[in-house]
């Protein structure tokens, strides 16, 4: 294998990526947008038209240009306070009643271990 | 008047009888309403491995067919998703964003990629709900 065509598969595969990973945040931020679960599935559908559109565009550089336009309108519609699973960083549960520390435990007989 | 004692009568039987009912295995009826509650968390690997297969086969473009025919020869456990089922790589980011809901956990965007298979899943998810139980304790 020559070496721009192992540069070409490696710049491939690095566009796959950064593709999936825009699908996946815009998904989760029409979510977040979507006040109910229908008008969520009906953008859901728009969201992938759209990404389907671009599907089977070959150049490169056009590609690099469509991503970078998709990050671009992704950032631009980001949701401010989008919703986080509870336990997750930044939940409404995260750290809530955390475990002690190691050696640290509950004492009930506390008061009375050096008298009796 | 008779109505009236009628309707208290079987009310207080229908008192008594769900008493009896829920008497003698308090901690039980307790349990099984814990375990309802904890969608994630509760749950044995066998049922949280059948809640993925059936997220799998609610997919619009997966044939029915051929899930069951996966079923058949108990393959669907190992199935790459993508070249058995004939996913692309944006059905597995919808897939993924499934998983998350159904166990309303956040995998973050590296693991996503290499879920390649339901064993993937369930063991992740499992994996996972070890970590939440033993971090309140």
């Amino acid at each position: 294998m020559s070496v721009a065509t192992a540069t070409y598969l490696v710049r491939r595969a690095a566009q796959k990526e950064r593709v999936r990973i825009l699908y996946r945040r815009a998904l989760k931020d029409t979510l977040n947008w979507a006040v109910h679960r229908h008008l969520f599935y009906e953008d859901a559908d728009l969201l992938r038209a759209r990404f389907e559109t671009n599907k089977h565009v070959e150049d490169p550089d056009t590609i690099d240009r469509l991503i970078a336009d998709g990050e671009v309108q992704y950032n631009k519609w980001r949701h401010p306070d989008p919703y986080i699973v509870p336990w997750a960083p930044g939940g409404s549960k995260f750290t809530r009643n955390p475990a002690p520390p190691e050696g640290i435990e509950i004492v009930y007989n506390y008061g009375r271990e050096d008298n009796d | 008047m008779q109505s009236i004692r009628n309707s208290i009568s079987s009310h207080i039987r229908l008192r008594g009888s769900a008493e009896q009912f829920l008497f003698p295995r308090r901690g039980n009826v307790f349990k099984q309403l814990h375990r309802q509650m904890c969608t994630s968390a509760g749950t044995s690997p066998d049922k949280i491995m059948d809640r993925v297969i059936g997220l799998v086969k609610k997919v619009d473009k997966i044939d029915a067919t051929k899930v069951i025919l996966y079923v058949k020869k108990r393959v669907t456990e190992t199935a790459d998703s993508q070249k058995d089922l004939c996913l692309d790589s944006l059905d597995r980011v919808e897939l993924v964003m499934a998983f998350e809901e159904e166990f309303s956990i956040e995998i973050p965007e590296e693991k996503a990629d290499k879920l390649t298979c339901c064993v993937d899943v369930a063991r992740y998810i499992v994996s996972g709900g070890e970590q939440k139980n033993v971090n309140p304790e």
